[in-house]
């Protein structure tokens, strides 16, 4: 069959734009050192019973006799109203500070990707109502419809990550279609469709390996932003309900306690801070070097 | 003959993009579990209250029914009632426009005025250990919850300072002493008219806080822009054979390379006034702003949807508006794009 | 470069016209500053004296304005129609020596049987749009409060009322009831204006505009929505004005509680509204504020969900009562302002009694219940809602779902939109949480019918469906019914006896626990120590400040 090789070449391509991928980042000193501290919270929140001091108490176990108590040997961080130490919080919340924007931007990927590829590839009638249903999405900012939806949902932590994938996935979807109408004309995949492969077939095999890279490096952009979205959404309110340790919502319900128990809001909100940064770090170098936007 | 084509085709897509917005906005507030006619009138009402509102209200016909009077009314430009305050969304949307109009404006402004700069300053030494800082500082900014930032500066400038206001658009007591026109509700713009100058000073120093907590957002992307933008026409040819022709390196990037890089760049301002108007939502809501952030929040927090969906076609039309704007200066700066 | 410069200047046009648009449409009504418009009569000869800056009240509120209807008003903008308007007479703070303060009413006499009732008029009161208030203005709010107010259900004892004569008004009940208290409601009970009925009648948006009609001491000088309320000073007032009284008051409008401790300690305001519970301390040692406590309407409870097994079984709901730390709860979810409630009735308001039993915090004894019960070692979930924007509640639930997961209970806790937990409960009982954390307080200071009615008078057929629409125990027991039935008949004419026969349902009621009766609030208040006379009625919670009471530091 023509298609194997071509496949193949296609395929030791694709390995070789990830590996540069990750050459870019090892290359640069910030994105290295951003690179570790991500890997450090993901570690963290892997571990997070095993770490966090008072594990229980990070989950949401109170703690009456210790309200309000400042930064100390025994609690770093201080503890909250109920009494639990903010580090441990803080270490428990590293989990749906960091699994919830990574399943954000996975579904939308993986909504986004192959809608966006489609379109791209076969083009025409389909390619128009794909589109035009994209930009509809991308009409609204994307933080209000966010907003909107959550609210309509009602609130908790699940329907304020469909209310984001809802908001994310149109982008997905412009970058894979863009790669795919490049792709369309190439000839491995004339070959392909000459030799009768269907059009699921050409799609999965041939388009979409190939909006891998700028795929990764949009969500690596996209995780600071749809943490610092997740955070935006429990500030309001709107996201994850306590007792659930997140870091939004505790630096909503510190901001009370913000003139004279300054620790409450202040730690998690660096924790978010030092988070987002570190994505956008590494982001931003892969930006530089593979610009998403030239797909758009 | 081309240029034509393409605005009209362009608005097209506006308004088939807003016609969209209004069915996902209307649908979508229809989804909210809670009886709206039971919200509206408060728990310790009767049946037969909810049941007057629910017919009041229209909630008792066919969806589609319910849409159509809703587009109805939307063309004659009554966005409903809102349920909390009982009084129409469009008044209380118009109300509050002037004062997160000045917000937005006075953060961009200031993402502009130091994102550009910054961005060409960083192109300019690339590499260099000023590069390395812009670009820290510009994705520090990006990286910064506006609910946390807010907090931090009343906290440095308020509390322990005593530098700027906490709060507000201004300070109420004025209104005795040095009482403001209002004629534009933009209140630097009524004080200066009027020569208020007690009240500009005073309406300028509440400025500060907010527009600097906003503004952290678009100037880290705005600089970034600018500066990818800068390195990018650096790297053509023509600029090479101006520096061959020995013109100063000042020329040569103010004049020569920033025209060209100004497009990119103009894209990104676009979208990061829509990126601010979200980011008015918290800012709002940490120094008590009283403009359409409050608003917002405080009806999605209510569940008050008529005041929901008004805002979301609110948010949708300026983001539009924004991008329709923004691509027709395109074409016009940059006649290739009309070709593509 | 020259398109560049053009492109500028086309931002900044685009950017007047956007200004333009948006700064346009204000001057047509969205931001009303109406104007009352003042007494005709000349200013007082101390004018010249008279400061060209008034003497101005900075007040930092939480309270918003949801309607400026006198008539409908049943939420936080009381606190601003109490300032404007009046009812015929004010309840007195419990412990003061006279029960009643007369307002708009200067004396009344009650019939034996306590049905009729005649109230005669104080002479000669103008409301603020230069009416004169009379038996007419007076029959024709109270019948339009009975009629459509919010909390037109305060009325329900009325049959009729009617004009004697221009000064003299005749109510007559259907059953006999304390009417004073009725009347003297924070909401449903002023009298307004006949003109302004009128206007209103004609024209639904007649008060959203931010206009008033009443015939208090302030009048409604201009409104911000979300931002400012500026009261001016009615000058006639029919109680007169003396020196250090505040000219006006300027209501800030300021959700935020950390805000609002700020102002107060900047000076931006002179009073704010609540701050930060557990910032009363600072302000406790500090020598220019005072910190009172005082005892308050609202009190809280957990009612369980007594449709649904397990606590459909009357075992299980004690031992759960005996599981409840209450000392933590009101330490850590009201910075230890409350106090352990007694049955349902708060603390300070009639029927309360410390003869009302009270489950202790102890977990053998609940341990025990429930083996005897058939559930050894607990084993079973709960779901707990509540009300997210309270954040008392938000701080003290998971301490039950602690204290319930040492005697094996295991509860989910659920915040909701209080709209959404009511939304829920009101459904299908058998769907429905199994505990629900409410925040309640009386209409108004009632004899304590309201909290031991709407909250546990069950009806026997679907206690669900209950008239008493806070029934969210969905409990029905006939005893209680009967024994409430009595007290509340007692209560019109022999208080002791209604206070025994009340005492005896309450703790029929403790003992089958149909709820967790938490706590009691207290309210805590700053006040700066220049400024004086400052009075608390805990009859009226939504008001915490009359502005007529105040004076300025000298």
């Amino acid at each position: 069959m023509t298609a194997v090789p071509v496949i193949a070449s296609i395929e030791s391509e694709n390995t070789r734009t990830l590996r540069h991928v990750f050459s870019v980042i090892l290359r640069e000193p910030l994105s290295l050192l951003s690179t570790g501290v991500i890997v450090l919270f993901i570690l963290m929140a892997a571990f997070a019973y095993q770490i966090a001091p008072f594990p229980e108490e990070g989950a949401g176990k109170t703690h009456a006799s210790n309200t309000l108590l400042a930064p100390s040997a025994e609690h770093w961080l201080g503890t909250d109203k109920l009494g639990r130490d903010i580090l441990s919080r803080i270490i428990v919340g590293a989990r749906p500070a960091l699994m919830i924007p990574i399943g954000v931007v996975l579904f939308a990927v993986l909504i986004g990707a192959p809608l966006g590829a489609l379109a791209g590839y076969r083009g025409g009638w389909l390619d128009e109502v794909i589109m035009r249903i994209t930009d509809l999405f991308l009409a609204f900012p994307s933080l209000l419809l966010a907003m909107a939806i959550a609210s309509a949902l009602g609130r908790g932590l699940d329907k304020a990550a469909i209310a984001l994938v809802v908001s994310w996935w149109p982008w997905y979807t412009r970058i894979a279609r863009g790669v795919a109408i490049g792709l369309r004309e190439r000839y491995f995949v004339e070959a392909a469709q000459a030799a009768g492969v269907s059009d699921t077939v050409i799609i999965f095999r041939h388009i979409l390996p190939n909006t891998i890279s700028p795929i990764l490096v949009q969500a690596t952009v996209d995780m600071g932003t749809v943490i610092l979205a997740m955070g935006g959404l429990a500030f309001l309110g709107l996201g994850i309900q306590p007792p659930s340790p997140d870091w939004g919502l505790m630096v909503s319900e510190g901001r009370g306690f913000i003139l004279e128990q300054w620790w409450i809001a202040t730690f998690p909100g660096i924790a978010i801070f030092i988070v987002v940064l570190a994505f956008n770090l590494v982001g931003d170098t892969l930006r530089d070097i593979f610009d998403p936007r030239q797909y758009k | 003959m081309q240029k034509l084509e393409f605005f009209l085709r362009r608005i097209g897509t506006s308004l088939f993009v807003l016609i969209g917005v209004s069915v996902i906005t209307f649908f979508l507030a229809r989804v909210v579990p809670a009886n709206p006619a039971a919200l509206y009138i408060g728990p310790k009402a009767r049946q037969e209250d909810i049941d007057r509102v629910t017919k009041q209200l229209g909630l008792d016909k066919p969806l589609p029914v319910q849409y159509a009077v809703y587009m109805q009314e939307l063309l004659h430009g009554d966005l409903g009632t809102s349920i909390s305050t009982k009084r129409p969304i469009t008044e209380e949307l118009a109300g509050r426009i002037p004062a997160t109009l000045e917000l937005l404006f006075s953060g961009m402004f200031i993402a502009i005025l130091l994102g550009v700069p910054l961005g060409v300053l960083s192109a300019r030494s690339q590499g260099k250990p000023l590069d390395v800082g812009v670009r820290i500082l510009s994705i520090a900014g990006v990286s910064m919850p506006a609910f946390f930032l807010g907090l931090i500066l009343q906290i440095v400038f308020f509390r322990n300072l005593h530098l700027l206001p906490l709060a507000g658009r201004v300070d109420s007591d004025l209104r005795f002493t040095n009482p403001l026109t209002e004629i534009t509700n933009f209140l630097l713009i009524d004080s200066f008219v009027t020569s208020n100058w007690v009240t500009f000073k005073d309406v300028f120093l509440h400025l500060i806080l907010p527009a600097i907590t906003l503004a952290a957002y678009p100037l880290g992307l705005i600089a970034r822009m600018t500066r990818a933008a800068m390195l990018e026409t650096l790297e053509q040819d023509y600029i090479r054979t101006a520096r061959a022709y020995g013109i100063k390196q000042t020329i040569i990037i103010y004049l020569y390379a920033l025209k060209n890089a100004i497009s990119p760049t103009l894209t990104v301002i676009g979208l990061t006034f829509a990126f601010a108007l979200t980011g008015t939502f918290f800012v709002e809501i940490i120094f008590n702003w009283p403009g359409l952030g409050l608003f917002t929040v405080r009806s999605l927090l209510n569940l008050d949807y008529p005041a929901i969906m008004g805002m979301t076609l609110f948010g949708s039309l300026g983001y539009v508006l924004i991008n329709l704007i923004v691509d027709l200066l395109q074409a016009w700066v940059d006649p290739r794009i009309s070709l593509k | 470069m020259k398109r560049f410069t053009l492109l500028v200047s086309l931002i900044v046009v685009f950017s007047v016209v956007l200004s333009a648009c948006g700064g346009a449409a204000p001057t047509k009504a969205p931001e009303p500053v109406v104007t009352v418009a003042p007494p005709t009569e000349a200013p007082a000869p101390t004018a010249t004296e008279a400061p060209a800056v008034p003497l101005v009240l900075k007040y930092a509120s939480s309270a918003n304005i949801t309607t400026w209807d006198p008539i409908a008003s049943f939420s936080t903008e009381a606190a601003y129609m109490a300032q404007m308007y009046e009812q015929l007479l004010r309840v007195n703070a419990p412990g003061s020596a006279e029960q009643y303060t007369p307002l708009l009413a200067t004396s009344w006499e009650k019939s034996a049987d306590g049905l009729v009732w005649t109230f005669h008029l104080r002479p000669n009161v103008k409301f603020h749009d230069g009416e004169a208030m009379n038996a007419a203005a007076v029959v024709k709010s109270i019948m339009l409060a009975k009629e459509k107010a919010g909390a037109s259900f305060i009325w329900l004892p009325l049959s009729t009322v009617e004009a004697v004569d221009d000064m003299t008004v005749k109510f007559t009940l259907s059953y006999a009831q304390p009417l004073e208290l009725i009347l003297g409601s924070e909401y449903a009970a002023y009298i307004v204006s006949p003109k302004a009925l009128d206007a209103a009648a004609a024209n639904e948006n007649y008060w959203s505009a931010g206009v008033d009609a009443g015939t208090g001491p302030y009048m409604l000088e201009s409104y911000k929505a979300d931002q400012e309320i500026v009261l001016t000073q009615n000058k006639e007032y029919w109680g007169g004005w003396q020196a250090g009284q505040y000219e006006k008051v300027l209501v800030q409008i300021v959700p935020e509680a950390t805000t609002r401790q700020q102002m107060l300690e900047s000076g931006d305001a002179d009073i704010v509204t609540t701050i930060p519970a557990d910032s009363y301390a600072s302000f406790a040692s500090n020598p220019d504020f005072t910190v009172s406590t005082e005892p308050a309407l609202f009190n809280y409870t957990a009612f369980f969900n007594t449709m649904k097994a397990p606590l459909d079984d009357a075992k299980v709901r004690q031992a759960l009562s005996y599981a409840i730390p209450y000392e933590d709860i009101i330490k850590i979810g009201a910075s230890g302002r409350g106090t352990q409630s007694h049955g349902t009735a708060p603390n300070g308001v009639f029927p309360y009694s410390t003869d009302v039993k009270q489950y202790t915090y102890d977990l053998e004894k609940a341990k025990a219940l429930l083996k005897e019960a058939g559930h050894d070692g607990g084993g079973f979930k709960l779901t707990l809602t509540y009300a997210s924007e309270n954040s008392t509640e938000e701080a003290f639930a998971p301490l039950i779902k602690d204290s319930f997961a040492q005697v094996g209970v295991d509860v989910t806790i659920q915040p909701m939109q209080f709209s959404e937990q009511w939304a829920l409960a009101k459904a299908d009982p058998a769907k429905a949480q199994d505990m629900f954390l409410l925040l309640y307080w009386p209409t108004y200071s009632d004899a304590g019918g309201d909290n031991m009615y709407s909250m546990f008078y069950g009806a026997k057929d679907a206690p669900h469906l209950n008239v008493t629409k806070f029934n969210l125990s969905y409990w029905y027991n006939a005893d209680y019914n009967a024994l409430y039935d009595t007290a509340n008949a007692l209560s019109g004419t022999d208080l002791a006896a209604s206070l025994a026969k009340y005492t005896e349902a309450q703790n029929l009621m403790v003992d089958q626990a149909p709820a967790a009766f938490l706590f009691d609030t207290k309210v805590a208040i700053v006040t700066p120590n220049k400024i004086s006379g400052f009075k608390y009625n805990l009859n009226y919670p939504d008001v915490r400040f009359w502005f007529y009471d105040l004076r300025a530091p000298k």
